[in-house]
Formats: structure tokens, sequence, C-alpha cells
């Protein structure tokens, strides 16, 4: 076996020349024609003689070659040169199906790339098939949590889990050594990381004594702390680091990969010391997070039943008013990560599947065109005795050799197109800064373009061609015609559903730029700070340096306004309640439900004037009650008309924070009513709002605080004028300064995202959309040249060779229309939660969509169209 | 007469490796020695003989080398290696199996 393999191999290495092959042919023929000689014979009949006992030389010559060991490479590789050259004739050809084919791979290989990271990447745990979010939803926060006073019920009673576990979320903390730095620290329970399934690459977990209230203060750090910190120096396990002032030893350093199962970001992680007694008897307690192991075998639906007797018991601890909006909540951690972005998820993989299918019918009708095309050619070359598998092994190659191409450009575009969507994505969308292309991806791509070539080799390989194609007079591709037409209708509408689409994301974002805020949110720029705790400990210290800063920054130059508030519409963070908790003076509060959510923010009297938020009832907060001990509001306009239904709000007095105690729950006097600003993001609906005026009192201050400056001159300018005045107060408070247009913004990112995505693939489904009618159609044209010709010869205006293609190009565009039409009109409720203030079946949507699409499939039948019209009927009929 | 018998399949190679036991020989030089030996029952179609000599050169049963012949011009003798004596034993066995089992039908039939 091996002898003979090597033998092979020495003659597939040193090869064999063809004349070898003809010098031991010759001395046979020569040998047989001396010995018919010697018989007697003539010359000429030795000859003869010779050559019918030999039989045919070059069947010898050609099968002593076949049989060589290397033969097949020999032909593949002219299998290739052949390829090429013949590709090299028709570039348009060659280019168009690269060029589709790297559009298909690329946005695939780029799109399974970011899904793959969001919908299927494995998280950083242990078995986290098995670990689940638990908790309870409300209106108010409809992601689940927990509250201390029924965790801990929970923990002890639950049957369902292994274990659970909780963490109380994560905080700027700062680090108070030499060299300080602020951090995050996320707080978390003692059997945190055991239920994750996580254990520390170096040190230890949390002693359950360490999670008690008066346990030693430890932490442990993550591994990008470690590194950057530490440089990866294992001492620094039992090291004594100071978080906020206070002196904690570092027990244990996490993975590399770890995260917490919420995704905050997290440098430090502390033991929640709570207190377990007094949290049990606590209404409501500390809110929390609270994830567990299922047990082997229990689904996230089973545990969620078992738990029903426990929150049976949490629903009787809530208030009244909430109980009927309180739910349970169990669902794996994968789904509590990914839920918004699911749907972003599978539209992205739902254009990708678009785009795919024309990419298919778009090649698979070139190379129906081609192989019609090339009938005649290959007519001659069965007819010069070539065999059937050769053809077969021809085309295979062919397709391979363009599909390799193609797979290597969508490769290329595969990166490009993703770091543009890495580029383009707003932060909401986990893990999409990650994405990679990696090696499985890479294969798919390749096994995709590989498939394309057995398909499409098969295809123009396996097509009978008769030998009377060798007379250019056959119509065997009829059928084929007929399979090209559904495939460009198919194209058609597939695009329609991509552009529709497209269209309602884009007027959606339209509406959502252009939609006004309720306040101008031109040259402002804002100082976002949080101040430091262990520099910072009382609310005396934060509201004097805020005061400082204030008198620093208030008249320095282009300053046309300043204002403190704790927050800033349109979206992101601010304090919230229930509209129940809120009473008028002299009334019944709320009795059933709770009302929904009210915003609240705590300002000073210029927050108005900065915002240019038009009060439009009373007068709004004055310095003088800024130094009183006045206790006022204003108003919104929505949260007036449903307190105060046509009465007038001003002067009446209103209790913020019903069922507290009453020294928790003092009486504030509505000063004024403000008009309505957007305050629950830039989509989402609108909440009634009210405003506390910010005193010069100490209670009215707390740690963090964003600085609102009206600024006359260009915002750039001002930025780092703001920094260096913090700087000269304290350097080492950081301070995240942004004008409110760019926060604004940011808010706009994710319908951007979605609305360029969707865009981007519905500008390349109609690319290729209109390469596959013009190929149709550029098709239809050259057959029927002789026919033009005829009908021209016989009075046809060129007006009626135009009309003609042209109809029959909108027997193509027309249907195509219509089935996209349909399938948009049931697709588009998809996106109806993604779209605002549009329906997803927007009338004039669809009739523009509907018009471009015609159009702009017109216009690709001009070209073949105009050509028609300018054959020339002598030419045309002398055309075979 | 009788009509030439067809040569079955993979016995053209048995022949060729029978035919060079005795010593090196060229193409022409087998054809003859199968024709003769046969008594003209074996009509190698003389073209097809060299596909067959290169394809027991590639599995390494038959060597080939360029030497003057009797009547002094170049020619391509082959002739058995090793690996090819040991081939030729394994056909030769498998071929008296078959003709004593072909053999046994016929009488039995």
């Amino acid at each position: 076996m091996l002898k003979e393999f090597l033998t092979r191999l020495r003659f597939f290495i040193a090869g064999r020349s063809h004349d070898e092959v003809d010098d031991e042919v010759r001395f046979h023929l020569e040998q047989q024609i001396e010995a018919n000689l010697r018989s007697g014979m003539s010359m000429e009949e030795a000859q003869r003689q010779a050559a019918i006992a030999f039989g045919g030389v070059e069947r010898t010559r050609a099968q002593c070659r076949e049989i060589r060991p290397g033969y097949w490479l020999e032909s593949l590789l002219q299998d290739i040169r052949y390829a090429i050259r013949s590709f090299w004739r028709n570039p348009t050809f060659s280019l168009t199906v690269v060029l589709t084919l790297a559009l298909g791979i690329g946005s695939t290989t780029a799109v399974f790339s970011v899904v793959d990271r969001i919908l299927f990447r494995s998280l950083p745990y242990g078995d986290s098939d098995r670990l689940v979010s638990v908790g309870l939803i409300a209106p108010i926060e409809p992601e689940e949590f927990m509250l201390g006073g029924s965790y801990y019920e929970w923990q002890d009673n639950q049957k369902p889990f292994e274990s659970m576990t909780s963490e109380i979320g994560a905080e700027p903390c700062d680090l108070t050594e030499h060299n300080p730095a602020r951090l995050d620290c996320a707080r978390v329970e003692g059997n945190f990381l055991p239920t994750l399934g996580v254990s520390p690459v170096i040190g230890r977990n949390f002693t359950a004594n360490e999670d008690g209230p008066n346990g030693p203060r430890t932490a442990l750090i993550s591994y990008g702390l470690w590194l950057s910190r530490y440089r990866l120096d294992p001492s620094v396990v039992g090291a004594q680091i100071r978080v906020d002032g206070e002196a904690t030893e570092v027990i244990g350093v996490l993975p590399k990969d770890f995260e917490m199962p919420r995704l905050q970001s997290a440098d430090i992680l502390l033991a929640q010391r709570l207190d377990v007694a007094a949290q049990r008897h606590a209404d409501p307690g500390h809110p929390m997070w609270a994830f567990a192991r299922l047990k082997p075998g229990v689904s996230a639906a089973e545990a969620k039943a078992a738990l029903g007797p426990l929150f049976e018991y949490s629903l009787r601890l809530a208030p009244a008013p909430f109980r009927k909006e309180v739910h349970l909540q169990v669902r794996s951690l994968r789904d509590r990560q990914v839920h918004d972005v699911r749907l972003a998820a599978w539209m992205l993989f739902g254009l990708v599947l678009a785009v795919l299918l024309i990419v298919c019918a778009n090649i698979t009708s070139l190379m129906l065109a081609r192989g019609a095309s090339r009938e005649k050619e290959i007519a001659v070359r069965l007819a010069l005795g070539v065999g059937r598998m050769r053809l077969v092994r021809q085309a295979l190659t062919e397709s391979l050799v363009l599909s390799l191409a193609g797979g290597i450009a969508g490769c290329l575009l595969a990166r490009i197109l993703l770091r543009i969507f890495v580029a383009m994505a707003p932060d909401g969308l986990p893990f999409l800064s990650k994405a990679r292309i990696d090696l499985r991806i890479l294969m798919f791509a390749l096994a995709i373009s590989i498939l394309y070539a057995v398909l499409f080799g098969l295809l123009s390989g396996i097509r009978k061609v008769g030998l009377e194609a060798l007379t250019g007079r056959t119509r065997t591709a009829l059928r084929h015609t007929v399979l090209r037409r559904w495939l460009v209708i198919a194209q058609i509408a597939v695009c329609m559903v991509l552009l529709a689409g497209g269209a309602l994301l884009a007027r959606s974002f339209w509406n959502l730029d252009k939609q006004s805020l309720g306040m101008n949110a031109e040259n402002i720029v804002t100082a976002s700070i949080a101040l430091g705790q262990s520099s910072y400990p009382t609310p005396e210290s934060q509201m004097a340096f805020f005061q400082r800063l204030e008198r620093n920054l208030r008249y320095g130059p282009g300053i046309a306004a300043f204002a403190i508030s704790d927050s800033l519409p349109p979206g992101g963070y601010h304090r919230d309640q229930v509209y129940a908790s809120l009473r008028v003076e002299g009334r019944p509060a709320l009795s059933s439900g709770t009302g929904g959510t009210v915003v609240s923010r705590r300002v000073t009297p210029e927050y108005f004037q900065a915002l240019q938020i038009p009060i439009v009832q009373g007068q709004g907060f004055t310095d003088e009650e800024v130094r009183s001990n006045d206790r006022v509001v204003v108003l919104s306009r929505s949260l007036a008309g449903r307190l105060f239904p046509g009465q007038n709000p001003l002067g009446q007095h209103l209790h913020l924070h019903n069922g507290a105690a009453a020294d928790a729950d003092p009486t504030y006097t509505v000063a004024g009513v403000a008009a309505d600003v957007k305050n629950g993001g830039l989509a989402e609906g609108d909440e009634p709002e009210y405003y506390q005026l910010r005193r010069e009192q100490a209670q009215d201050w707390d740690r963090s605080a964003v600085l609102i400056l009206k600024t006359t001159l260009p915002p750039g300018a001002t930025e780092p004028w703001i920094r260096s005045q913090v700087a000269s107060l304290d350097p080492t408070v950081p301070v995240d300064v942004k004008t409110l247009s760019e926060k604004v913004g940011k808010l706009a990112d994710r319908p951007r995202f979605e609305m360029l995505l969707v865009g981007f693939f519905a500008l390349t489904g109609l690319l290729l959309a209109v390469i596959g009618l013009y190929g149709v159609i550029s098709y239809f044209v050259v057959q029927r040249t002789q026919e033009i010709g005829m009908r021209m010869a016989v009075g046809a205006s060129r007006a009626d060779i135009l009309r003609l293609v042209m109809v029959n190009a909108l027997r193509l565009i027309v249907p195509g229309v219509l089935l996209g039409m349909a399938l948009a009109l049931a697709l588009s409720r998809l996106l109806s939660s993604l779209l605002f203030n549009i329906s997803a079946q927007d009338p004039i949507t669809f009739a523009g969509v509907t018009g471009l699409l015609i159009l702009i499939a017109l216009l690709a039948t001009l070209i073949p169209g105009s050509s028609a019209a300018r054959v020339n009927p002598m030419i045309a009929l002398r055309h075979d | 007469m009788p009509q030439p018998t067809d040569l079955l399949q993979g016995t053209l190679d048995l022949l060729i490796l029978r035919t060079l036991v005795l010593e090196p020989m060229h193409g022409w030089g087998i054809a003859l020695r199968i024709q003769q030996v046969s008594q003209e029952v074996f009509q190698i179609g003389q073209g097809s003989l060299y596909p067959a000599l290169h394809r027991l050169e590639y599995k390494g049963w038959i060597r080939a080398d360029w030497k003057a012949s009797e009547n002094n011009r170049k020619a391509k003798y082959y002739s058995l290696t090793r690996t090819g004596k040991k081939q030729l034993e394994v056909e030769i066995e498998s071929w008296d199996r078959l003709a004593s089992a072909v053999a046994l039908v016929l009488e039995q039939g």
C-alpha cells in the first residue's frame, strides 16, 4: 500500500512527458509494420494493418494521460484557467456575480456575528442554563426586583432552587488612597459567586461572617482592576485598600470574563452586609435583585408555579393599591439580559434572510442567462467528444471559482460592515462592541459560498443540451425564462418589503427627531457631578460645595442662565413615584390602584428659564423662597389638570408622600404650573411631573447634582472652562460635561441605528433587485433582437419598441410590487413596537415606496429598452 | 473457428504479469506473446495494452526502463518488481479459485 502510494507520488511529482507515450506507441507501430512486411505485405498494406491492430492512437494517448496520478489536478487547473478566461471575456457578468455574492455573504456574516454575540453567546457562569432571575414586577419597575422584607422569607422557604442569591446594585465609589480613583462598587450577598458558579482566579469568596452587618470589610476586585492598578501582582490578596474611606481587605480577584448578571460595570465586589433580622421585619425593606440556580430538571415555569405561595405572602405585605399591579416573574438570566434586544436581533436576522433571498434569486437568474447564452458553445464541445461528466465538472469549477472570489470579498465586506455596525450601535445593545468575526462564522460564510457553487454548478452543468443547439435556433431557453421571470418577481416583492420597513422606520425617526420636547435644548451645557462619600460625608458639606461652584460659574463669560437639578429631561434617570402617593389636602387619596408614575425633580429657580419651559400659571420659584422655609412645588400642566380638574391649582396644599409618617410628609404649596416637558424618553409616553424647589437648606441636597448652563458662547468653549472651575474647587471630583443636545441625540441612537440598518439592507436589496431586473430585460432584448428587427421592418416605430420592452418589464414589476405590498402589510405589524407616531400600515409611506420602486424599476429597464429601440433592422434580420 | 473471447476485466493485468515473469519485454512483445501463447484466442486490442501497462507501473507492480531493442532501437522494457511477483501469486490464486468455481457450476448445471 505504502509502496504504491510512493510510486504514485513519484510519478505525480516527476510527471511523464507526452513524448514518452508517443515514442512508445511509435516503436510499437514500427515493430508491427516490420512484422507485417516480413509476412509479405506491401508497405501500404503493412501500415494499414498495423494501424487497425493498434486501434485509435489518439484514444490510447488520452487513456494513458487520464490514468496518470495528478491528472485530476492537471484537468482542474485547466478548468480553472478556462473559467478565468471565460470570466475575463465577460467581466460584467463575473463582477455582478462576485459583488452579489459578496453582498450576500458579507451582510450575512456580519449580522450573524452580531446576532451570535447577542442571542447565542454563552454566559460566563457555571452551567448558566440553570440560572434564573427571580422577582416582582410592578408598573413602576417592569424589570423584576425584590425587597428585603420578602427576599429572606423566599430564600428560606423556596423549593425549586438549589440556591438563591441577591445583589443590591452597583454605585460609584472612591478608592481613597494615594492616586485616588472613581470606581464602580457592586454590593452582593455572601453566596453570590457560588450560586452563579463563579470562583475567584486567586483568593477566596466572602464568608458568612463578612456578609454580616458587623463583619470585617472585605472585597473582591475585578480582573481589569487587578491588571491596571496592581499589574497582576498576586500579593494583592490580603492587601488593605480604602473604599470610600473605609479600610477594606482584598480577599480575591474575579475571573477575567466576570460580569454582573444585570451587566452593570463593577470594579469591586463588596459584601452587602445587610442586617438580615432587621430586613425580615422591614417594610418594604431594601430593594435588591435576586438570582437563583434551578434544581436539575426544574424549568423556570415550574419554579414560578412553585413560588406561588411565597408570592402570596409578599402580596399581603404590599400596600393595598399595589396588589393588583404586582406580578411574579421567573425567567432565565439570558432572557433578562437580552429581552429588549431580542426584537432588534430577530429583525436583523429577517433583514439578512430577505437580502439572502434576493441574492440567491439574482445569482440563479444570472447563471441561467449565462447557461442559455452558452448553449451553442456547450453543444460544440459535446460534438467534439467532451464527456458530459467533464462538462459538469467544468461548470462546477467555474461556479466554485466565482463563489470563492465572492466568499473572499464577502469576508472582507463583513469585517467592514461589522466595524460600521459597532460604530453606529447605541450603548444599550449589550456585547455588540465585543462582536468578532470568529472562525465558525467564517466557515459558515465559506460553506454558504460552496453551497452556492454546487447548486449553480449543477444547475448549469446538468442541463441537457441537444445537438440541435448547434443551429442556434432552439427555444430550450424558454423554460428558464419563465423561472427567471418568477425570480425577478420574487426579488421585487422582497425588495418592496425591505423598502417599506426602511421607509416606516425613517419616518418614525423623523417624527422622533422633530418632535417638540417642550423645552429648548440649544446652547445648554450640562455638568453631572457626584461627590465622593468620604470627602463630602454630610448634606451640609455637599450643599456648600455646590453653592461655591454656583458662585464661581453663575457670572462666568457668556452664561445667560444657571440652574441645578438632580436629573434632566427628556430621558434617563429621574426620581419617580406612584400617583397614589400624592394627596391634595382636604381630599381623600386615590382609593384603588397606583394611578401610574409621577416624575419629580428638585431644581433651583432658574431651571425653567434656562430650559425655556414656559410657566403657564403663577410665577414659578423665586429667590425669596430659596432663602425661606416655605415648601413650594411647581406642577406640570398634565399633573395640575389631573389633581385639580376645573380648579385653580395656585395656592393649593399638597402632600407628596401620602402614607408616610407625618414628619416625612410635609405640606407643599403649589406655586405655579409649567408647560409639559417630554420626560419618559423620546419614544415613550409622558408622565405627569412636579418640581420641588432646591432651597438653601441641607436637606434639599445630596451627593449628586447636574448643573445646567445656558450659554451664549459656543459650547466647545464653555466645556473646558466648566471643568477647570470644578477642578479649582476640588481636583478629585469627576465631572461629566455634555451639551443637552448631545444627551438628547444619544437617546435617539437606538432608533437611528435601527433606521440606518434597515435602510442599508433596503438599499442593498433595491440595488440587487434592479440588477436582476436589468439582467432579465436585457436578456429579453437580446433574445428578441430578430423579432424586434422584423417589427421595425414592417413599420414599428422606436416608441413602439420601447413600449414593447416596458410593457414586458411592467409584467414583472406590477405583480412583484403587489405581492410585496401584501407581504409588507402582513409583516410590518412586527415593526409596530419600534415605530413612533406612525402606523405600521401608514398609507402615505406605502404609496411612496410603491411609486419609488416602480419608478426605479422602470429606469432599470430604460437602458436595455433604448438599446432595443436602436436596433438596426437590416443587421437584426441578418442575425441568425 | 470460435470467436476470440473478450478479455475479462482484470484478466489483462494477470496476463501481462504472467508474461513478464520470464523476462523484461516491450509493449509490442507482450502483445505478441499473449497472442501466440493463447493460440490467438486472446486478440488484444493493442492500443488498450498501454493504459494497462501504465496503470500497473503506477501501482508499482512493474517497472519500465528505456533500453536498446534487439534491432538496436530505443524501446521501453517492462519488468516485474518484487511487489509485482507477489501480486502475480495472489492473482493466479484468485483466478484458480474463480475458474474452479465456474467449472463446478458448469458440471453441476
